[in-house]
C-alpha cells in the first residue's frame, strides 16, 4: 500500500508538471493580454511597452514558463497583476469556499440521492419508481443555471428573502454562513441527487437480477437482508467512482452557481482572471483545479482498496 | 432630486465658461464647492453604511496604470486632481483654488487649494502635484493617461502651493485633462518603492472624500470617510460598501430584498423588473457613453466614402435603440446626450441622419455595388445589447442589398483589433469625459497626432480638432466642433448610434444621490442615509 501510494504520488507530480505547461500554453495563446485589458482602447504604444516588460511579457514564453515554474517549487505563486494581492492567499480564500460549497453538496446530494435510487431500484416498475424517474428526468434535464435561477426567484417571490450578497465564513457566523450558501448548495445538489438517483437505480436493479441474489430472495431471506448484505455491497464500488465524478462535475458546476450567487470562489475567481487576463492567479487557480481533480481520483482508488481488499492496487 | 433636476438648477452660461478659462491671463474664482459632486442637500444626516451593487467588478484599483471604467467609477471618490469635471461640461477647481494662464496660452501656474491632506495623513504640496503629473504623462510609466498629457512640455513646483504647467501649444481641454480618470494626485516618490503598484488596491494614497479600507476580489471593496477631507462636513456616509454581483437576477433580487441600497443597471430594460416596488425609487438620466457602429476604413468596400454614407442612410437608429435596450436611451447624432446641449448640433441639421433606402441604394449603386455586398460584423461577447442590435442591423442592411454575417468576439481580441486599427465593421460602446477635444481627438485626428483608430485620415477633420482644441473663446470653439461635427456626419467614419441612460435604482432611504453622466459615483460624495 505504501509503495504503491508513492508511485501513484510521484506519477501525480509528473502529471501536475506536465498538467502546468499545458496550463501555461493555454493561457498564452488567449487572445490579448493583461496590458491590453488594463489601458483600454486608446493606450498609448509606449505605455504598452512599459506594462508589458513591467509584467516579464516581452519575453519568451519557455523563459517565462520556467520562471514561473522556479518560483512555484518555492511555493511563490506571485502577485496578481490586476489586484496586486499575492495570488496564494487568493486562490487559498477562494478554495475554501468552492471546497466548502463542494463537500456539503455531496453530503446533501448522496443523503437525497441514494435513498431515492434504492428506492426507485427496489420498487422498479412501480408508481413509486416512476415517480422518483420523473424527478431523475427533470433534474439531469434542467440546467444548473436555471435551477439556480429559479429557486432565488422563487424563494424571493414566496418569502421576501434572499442570501446576503456578500459570503461571511462559517468561522465568523454559521448561520450567516448557511443562508448564503443554502440555495447555491440546493441548487446543485438537486442536480447531482438526480444523477445519483438513476445510477444508483440502475445498479440496485441490475444487483436484484443477479442469480444468487435471487437465490438468497427464493430461499425466503428477507429482502432487507438480502439489500444490505449482497445488494449494498455489490454496488458500493461503482458508487464511490461515481462519487469521485460527481465531485469534479460539482466543482465545474460551481463555476455558474458562484457567479449566479455571488459567491468567491475558485471558479468566479477563475472566470474574472481570464477576463482580465490575471496569469498569475489563471495559472495558480488552474493548476489547484488539476490537483485537486488527481487527489479526487487517488482517493477513489484507495477507497476502492478499503472497500473490497480483493481489488488489487498496482 | 435626478440629474436633470440638478442640471436645472446649475447656470447653463456656465457651460460656456469652459475653456473660457480663456483668452489671457484668466482666472477661475473661487473654488464652486456648492457644485462640486453634485447639490449640496438640506437635512442631511451624517452616518451608516450604504450598500451598493456592483455588475461589474473592477479588475484594481489603481488611478494611474488602469483604465477600466469599472475602476474610474469607484476611484473618483478615492483621488483627486487638479479640477472636476462637472456634469454640465465645466472644468471646476477642486485640488486647486484657480489658475493664471499666460498670455500665449501656454503657461498655467495653478493656486492649490489649502489645507489638503493626504489619506497617508501627510499635507499636499505643489511638489506632489507636480511628480503626480510628471509620472502620468511619462509614457515609460506604462498610464493610460499618457496619451491625454501628451501636450504637456513641463510641470514645476514654484512653491509649496503652485503649480507652474507649460505646454506645447494652446489647448482649451488642459483642465479637463486635469481631472480624476488619470489625473489624480498622490504623495511625491510614492512609486519609488517595488510594489507601490499592487499597494493601490490595499491602501489608498488620494485626497478623495473616502479612504479604501477592504479590497476583496470576487466579493466587495469598502470606502469609509475620511475624517481629514478637506471640505468640512462632507462626505456624510460613514461607510460604503460595494458589493459584486455578477449577474442582474441577483442585483434585482438584493435591491428588492434590501440587501442592496442602491445600483446602477448596465442593461436598463431590466428596471422594469423593479418599477413600482415599494420602497425603491428609479431615476434615469443621460450620459457620456455612446453605442455606435465604427467603419474601419482599412476594410474594403468601407474605404469608400458613398458606401459609409449608404450605410448611415439605411441604419435606423431608433429600431436598434429599442431592440437592444428597450428604447431606455436616446437616439444621437455625432455628440453623447450628455453633451447634446453643450456641444452637440442638432440630429436635423446633420446629414445621413435619417433613414432613406432610396438614397442609400443609389449610393451604393454608384459606388458599383449595385447588388450590394458581403460584409462581416463584429461584436463583443458580454456587451448584451450587442446581440440584439446586431440582428436588427442584418435586418436593415438587408434592404439595401448588404449581406451582414455576425461575429462575435472576446473583449481581449477586439481590443487588439482596435489597438492595431484594424477593426473593420464592428460595433463599439464607449463612453467620455465633458469635453470635445477629449472625445474626439485622439479617436478621429490623422496619426501620428492622434490615433485615427478607424484609418479615416481626413485632413479637414483634423485640421478642424487642432483648432478646437486651440481654441479658448467658447463661442468660437462652440463653432469649430460644430463644423466638424457635419464633416463627420458627412464622411461616417462611425455611426453613433445612442446613448443608454443611466438607470439608478435605489432604496428611498438612500437621499440626494445624483449621478454623474460619465457613470462614475461622484454622487456618493453627496448622498446621504435617512
Amino acid at each position: 500500500m505504501g509503495a504503491y501510494l508513492a508511485k501513484r504520488l510521484a506519477a501525480s507530480i509528473v502529471t501536475a508538471v506536465l498538467a502546468s505547461v499545458v496550463v501555461f500554453l493555454l493561457v498564452r495563446s488567449v487572445p490579448g493580454d493583461v496590458v491590453g485589458q488594463m489601458l483600454g482602447q486608446t493606450s498609448d504604444p509606449v505605455a504598452a511597452k512599459a506594462l508589458r516588460e513591467f509584467f516579464g511579457l516581452d519575453q519568451p514564453v519557455w523563459q517565462q514558463y520556467l520562471g514561473w515554474l522556479a518560483r512555484v517549487v518555492t511555493a511563490d505563486f506571485g502577485t496578481s497583476w490586476t489586484r496586486g494581492q499575492p495570488v496564494l492567499g487568493m486562490v487559498w480564500s477562494a478554495l475554501g469556499v468552492t471546497l466548502q460549497l463542494a463537500f456539503v453538496t455531496l453530503v446533501v446530494a448522496t443523503s437525497i440521492g441514494v435513498p431515492l435510487g434504492v428506492v426507485a431500484g427496489i420498487y422498479e416498475g412501480r408508481w413509486l419508481d416512476r415517480l422518483i424517474q420523473t424527478f431523475n428526468l427533470l433534474g439531469l434535464a434542467a440546467p444548473v443555471f436555471w435551477i439556480g435561477l429559479m429557486l432565488l426567484v422563487g424563494v424571493s417571490a414566496a418569502f421576501d428573502w434572499s442570501p446576503p450578497l456578500m459570503y461571511v465564513s462559517p468561522a465568523e457566523s454559521l448561520a450567516e454562513n448557511l443562508s448564503i450558501m443554502a440555495l447555491p448548495i440546493l441548487s446543485l445538489a438537486l442536480l447531482q441527487a438526480a444523477a445519483y438517483s438513476q445510477f444508483v437505480r440502475q445498479s440496485v436493479v441490475s444487483a436484484f437480477g443477479q442469480d444468487y441474489v435471487r437465490t438468497a430472495i427464493a430461499k425466503g431471506v428477507p429482502t432487507r437482508i438480502v439489500f444490505f448484505k449482497h445488494v449494498l455491497r455489490n454496488i458500493a464500488i461503482p458508487l464511490i467512482t461515481f462519487m469521485g465524478l460527481i465531485l469534479i462535475q460539482i466543482l465545474g458546476g460551481a463555476v455558474i452557481i458562484e457567479s449566479l450567487f455571488a459567491l468567491p470562489g475558485l471558479g468566479r475567481l477563475l472566470l474574472s482572471s481570464i477576463e482580465t487576463r490575471d496569469y498569475p492567479v489563471l495559472q495558480a487557480g488552474l493548476l489547484v483545479v488539476v490537483v485537486i481533480a488527481m487527489l479526487v481520483n487517488l482517493a477513489v482508488d484507495l477507497l476502492y482498496r478499503i472497500i473490497d481488499p480483493r481489488v488489487r492496487l498496482s | 432630486m435626478s440629474l436633470s433636476d440638478c442640471l436645472g438648477l446649475m447656470d447653463r452660461r456656465a457651460v460656456l465658461a469652459l475653456g473660457g478659462t480663456a483668452a489671457a491671463a484668466a482666472l477661475v474664482g473661487p473654488a464652486g464647492a456648492t457644485d462640486l459632486y453634485g447639490p449640496k442637500p438640506t437635512g442631511a444626516k451624517t452616518g451608516g453604511t450604504l450598500n451598493m451593487g456592483l455588475l461589474v467588478e473592477p479588475p484594481g484599483l489603481d488611478p494611474f496604470h488602469q483604465a477600466a471604467d469599472a475602476r474610474i467609477r469607484l476611484t473618483v471618490l478615492i483621488y483627486q486632481g487638479l479640477f472636476y469635471e462637472s456634469p454640465d461640461g465645466q472644468a471646476m477647481p477642486l485640488l486647486a483654488e484657480g489658475f493664471d494662464l499666460s498670455a500665449d496660452r501656454l503657461v498655467y501656474t495653478v493656486r492649490l487649494r489649502k489645507g489638503v491632506k493626504f489619506h497617508t495623513g501627510q499635507a499636499m504640496t505643489a511638489k506632489d502635484v507636480a511628480y503626480s503629473y510628471n509620472y502620468i504623462r511619462d509614457p515609460k510609466n506604462g498610464s493610460p493617461g499618457a496619451g491625454d498629457f501628451g501636450m504637456v512640455q513641463s510641470v514645476e513646483a514654484v512653491d509649496d502651493a503652485t503649480v507652474k504647467i507649460t505646454i506645447s501649444a494652446p489647448n482649451a481641454a488642459l483642465p479637463m485633462t486635469l481631472g480624476n480618470k488619470y489625473g489624480g494626485v498622490v504623495p511625491a516618490g510614492y512609486f519609488d518603492a517595488a510594489d507601490a503598484k499592487t499597494k493601490l488596491n490595499q491602501a489608498s494614497v488620494g485626497t478623495g472624500p473616502f479612504k479604501l479600507a477592504e479590497f476583496k476580489p470576487n466579493s466587495n471593496a469598502t470606502l469609509v470617510r475620511n475624517p481629514d477631507y478637506w471640505e468640512p462636513g462632507v462626505p456624510y456616509l460613514d461607510r460604503i460598501n460595494f458589493v459584486f454581483v455578477p449577474n442582474g437576477a441577483s442585483l434585482l433580487v438584493g435591491l428588492r430584498n434590501k440587501r442592496v441600497d442602491i445600483a446602477t443597471l448596465t442593461r436598463p430594460q431590466d428596471v422594469r423588473q423593479v418599477e413600482g416596488v415599494a420602497g425603491l425609487v428609479v431615476e434615469r438620466s443621460p450620459s457620456f457613453n455612446q453605442k455606435a457602429i465604427d467603419l474601419g476604413a482599412e476594410l474594403k468596400p468601407l474605404d469608400d466614402e458613398r458606401v459609409r454614407r449608404a450605410i448611415a442612410l439605411a441604419v435606423d437608429k431608433d429600431e436598434i435603440m429599442r431592440a437592444s435596450i428597450g428604447g431606455l436611451g436616446k437616439v444621437i447624432g455625432t455628440m453623447v446626450a450628455g453633451m447634446q446641449d453643450s456641444w452637440g448640433v442638432p440630429l436635423d441639421k446633420l446629414p445621413n441622419q435619417k433613414l432613406d433606402i432610396e438614397a442609400a441604394r443609389k449610393l451604393l449603386a454608384e459606388a458599383g455595388h449595385a447588388n450590394g455586398f458581403d460584409l462581416t460584423l463584429t461584436s463583443i461577447i458580454g456587451y448584451d445589447w450587442m446581440d440584439a442590435a446586431a440582428v436588427t442591423l442584418r435586418e436593415q442592411l438587408g434592404k439595401v442589398g448588404i449581406r451582414l454575417t455576425i461575429q462575435r468576439v472576446e473583449l481581449g481580441v477586439w481590443v487588439k483589433n482596435f489597438q492595431s486599427k484594424q477593426m473593420g465593421f464592428t460595433f463599439n460602446d464607449w463612453a467620455t469625459v465633458p469635453d470635445p477635444n477629449l472625445l474626439f481627438y485622439r479617436h478621429f485626428h490623422k496619426a501620428p497626432e492622434g490615433a485615427d483608430f478607424r484609418n479615416w485620415k481626413n485632413d479637414e477633420a483634423s485640421r478642424l480638432l487642432d483648432e478646437g482644441r486651440v481654441e479658448n473663446d467658447p463661442a468660437k470653439r462652440r463653432e469649430i466642433y460644430h463644423r466638424y461635427q457635419q464633416v463627420m456626419a458627412t464622411s461616417v467614419p462611425t455611426i453613433m448610434l445612442f446613448s443608454a441612460d443611466h438607470v439608478v435604482v435605489r432604496n428611498d432611504k438612500v437621499r440626494n444621490y445624483v449621478q454623474h453622466p460619465t457613470g462614475w459615483y461622484y454622487g456618493l460624495a453627496r448622498a446621504w442615509l435617512a
